[in-house]
């Protein structure tokens, strides 16, 4: 299982660890009781701070994605949480897949597409996603 | 290993000088018949030279000096070549940087050990004095030790007085040196300072007579009064202490 | 000063003879077992820094404290650095020595010193024992400095530009010797640079110095979820406006573009932008690399 993180995008690299681990469990690549790597192997392979691996760890375990067993490591939450945001996000993808052919069809570039749900979602969940 | 580092940094400094004045102890003492018998035919007219003024008053003195086999080893050992090389050889340990290695680099890494600049200081003037006090001590009981292969005798007492002389002196040299090296990084500004002042103090005692540092340093009161020259060798001693912790000063307050 | 902190600094002001003005009121904080990138440009005074954290400079006026014990006293610099391993950015080291001699003389000022960890460390590093320092490539005296630090078992490690002048490959490697040996051991690292890529992988905090002064810090996951850079797009020209909202780091008007960089408060900016008639109005995240060139390349 390969994560990757780019830290130029500008979003923080525990939140991108998040993003990956929970896009792995909606498409099914991770499932209820796999095991993830440990924090310092993890952060060995991909030469990241141990600590922002830990913190994406707890936030995920936070969020109920995964479990932390002391001494054994890090497991897939074998919630139903977990399958029903697979469900609903394998109904959404053919919706996103129309989306973004009619507007490559209108000549937009990936770049531009991208930018533009980039707006769209910062400009209607802000204020929803502001925690801490 | 503070010292340890303060030996590497020096050690060809010490060694070939050792060589050096040991051979040139080796040689002089070979070269003292053809002198013995050179110096029994020479017919001196006391009068005409010590009316001829200072050059004659010293060759009167040199050649009246060296009629005994302990007046030769005086006046060409300690009063000439162990006051020469002696001076430079202790200036030279005392030049170059305290902190940097032997090529000039690794001030920062030194600087960054758990040592202290005192601790640095300290090891490294210890070590540069145990090596003059060799460099002087070592070939001047050579003579001692020697001479009896050439039918003469010579004290190990004297060549202990006179080294301690020479020893207290060269080490006031060392010191300059040393407190010279806080100020300059490189080798050369420190030697050729140090030096320059040795040569003019000695240029200037020779010309007006005068006993200073040079006389204390060969002993000369010993030699021919059987007194050691005390309040010299506190002098000396004196000002040497006084550069150290010039020194050590110095080098407290410096940012590299 | 506390024993949260591996480093603190107080109002540090260093004066260098000759009038260069190289600390000018520095004021920062280094929390134990953290990654610290300390970022500015060159001659900011970051390495100055290091230095008066170290005993190798006297600060002019103000506080340092390394382990809570003061950076300026004869005494307790060497207690610091005996629990310090430090890496110059020259990679400074006796060049006569060979790599086996510099290892066992460095050893013998550290008791704590890690026999294991130096095995682990030549073998991975390959570094040749019988080589001269003066002999090695750049890379290989990287790590050889980075073996005798990170070998003292120490408890901070302080790194001045550690990847400077090596290539991808080898700045790569020498990260990830960083932050496996980060995993095992608890140690704090205190690493300045000016090149930002390896920085933002490895940092949990920053702190960017400007001319002698720290204008930005924190932790690195809340400066790039605070920072924002608004793109917005008018019809016509841009409109002169500034917007007041507190936090706004720049802002440029470029034709019909106008652009704001901004700390936090992103969504009233967006607010205030609609409301002056923009057609179109992106919110982005800002990267560490843009966020260090806003806040050194001139203010507003």
């Amino acid at each position: 299982m390969l994560f990757r993180t780019n830290p130029s995008l500008g979003t923080p690299i525990y939140l991108q660890l998040m993003e990956q681990v929970k896009h792995a469990v909606e498409t099914g690549a991770l499932r209820a009781g796999d095991q993830l790597p440990g924090i310092r192997p993890l952060a060995e392979e991909l030469v990241v701070n141990p600590n922002t691996v830990a913190k994406a760890y707890r936030e995920l375990e936070h969020e109920g994605v995964i479990e932390l067993r002391h001494g054994a490591g890090a497991f897939i939450a074998a919630t139903a949480k977990g399958r029903k945001v697979a469900d609903k996000v394998r109904l959404a993808q053919p919706i996103v897949t129309g989306a973004v052919e009619k507007l490559r069809a209108k000549g937009l570039s990936d770049e531009e597409i991208r930018r533009l749900f980039e707006a769209e979602l910062a400009g209607l969940t802000k204020a929803g996603a502001q925690h801490e | 290993m503070v010292s340890y580092k303060s030996w590497l940094d020096t050690r060809w400094r010490f060694v070939i000088p050792l060589v050096v004045l040991v051979i040139n102890v080796w040689g002089l003492l070979l070269e003292y018949p053809h002198i013995a018998n050179l110096l029994r035919t020479i017919d001196i007219q006391p009068d005409a030279l010590t009316r001829s003024g200072t050059l004659g008053r010293q060759i009167i003195e040199t050649v009246s000096a060296e009629h005994t086999y302990r007046g030769f080893v005086w006046f060409q050992w300690f009063r000439q070549n162990l006051s020469q090389l002696g001076t430079l050889c202790a200036v030279l340990l005392g030049s170059g940087s305290l902190l940097a290695g032997s090529s000039g680099a690794g001030t920062l890494f030194t600087l960054s050990l758990p040592a202290s600049r005192n601790q640095w200081l300290l090891a490294r003037a210890s070590v540069g004095l145990a090596q003059t006090l060799a460099l002087i001590v070592i070939p001047s009981l050579e003579i001692a030790v020697v001479s009896p292969t050439i039918g003469q005798q010579y004290a190990v007492s004297d060549a202990l007085v006179h080294s301690l002389c020479a020893f207290v002196v060269c080490g006031m040299f060392f010191s300059l040196a040393f407190l010279l090296s806080t100020e300059f990084a490189d080798i050369w500004r420190p030697l050729l300072i140090a030096g320059g002042i040795a040569i003019v103090l000695s240029l200037i005692e020779s010309r007006y007579e005068l006993n200073g540092f040079f006389r204390v340093m060969s002993g000369s009161s010993y030699f021919f009064a059987d007194t050691i020259p005390w309040i010299g060798l506190l002098v000396s001693a004196v000002l040497s202490l006084a550069m150290l912790y010039g020194a050590s000063v110095n080098i407290a307050r410096k940012d590299f | 000063m506390s024993d949260l902190f591996a480093i603190e600094t107080d109002d540090l002001r260093k004066h260098y003879d000759g009038g260069v003005e190289a600390l000018r009121g520095l004021t920062l904080q280094v929390p134990r077992g953290s990654i610290f990138g300390f970022l500015g440009k060159n001659g900011a005074g970051k390495t100055t820094t290091i230095k008066v954290l170290l005993g190798m400079a006297r600060a002019t006026s103000g506080r340092a404290t390394v382990f809570g014990l003061a950076a300026g006293a004869q005494d307790s610099s060497v207690a610091i650095r005996r629990r310090t391993g430090f890496v110059s950015e020259e990679k400074d080291l006796y060049e006569l020595m060979t790599v086996e001699q510099i290892i066992r003389f460095t050893a013998s000022f550290y008791p704590s010193w890690r026999g294991d960890l130096e095995h682990q460390y030549l073998r991975s590093f390959e570094l040749p024992r019988d080589r001269k320092v003066q002999d090695l490539s750049r890379g290989m005296r990287t790590k050889l400095a980075l073996l005798l630090a990170l070998s003292r078992g120490a408890e901070l490690l302080i790194l001045d530009e550690p990847t400077s002048g090596l290539d991808p490959a080898m700045t790569e490697e020498i990260l990830q010797a960083l932050v496996a040996h980060v995993a095992r051991q608890e140690t704090t690292v205190f690493l300045s640079s000016h090149q930002l890529s390896h920085v933002d992988q490895i940092a949990d905090r920053v702190a960017i110095i400007d001319h002698g002064r720290i204008v930005v810090s924190g932790a690195l996951e809340d400066l790039l979820e605070s920072y924002r850079r608004l793109q917005l797009v008018f019809d016509g020209d841009a409109p002169d406006h500034t917007f007041r909202a507190d936090g706004v780091v720049r802002q440029q008007r470029r034709g019909r573009v106008l652009t704001v960089i901004c700390r936090g408060n992103a969504e009233p900016i967006a607010a205030d932008a609609r409301a002056l008639g923009a057609a179109s109005v992106e919110i982005m995240p800002v990267p560490l690399r843009e966020i260090f060139l806003e806040t050194v390349n001139g203010e507003n």
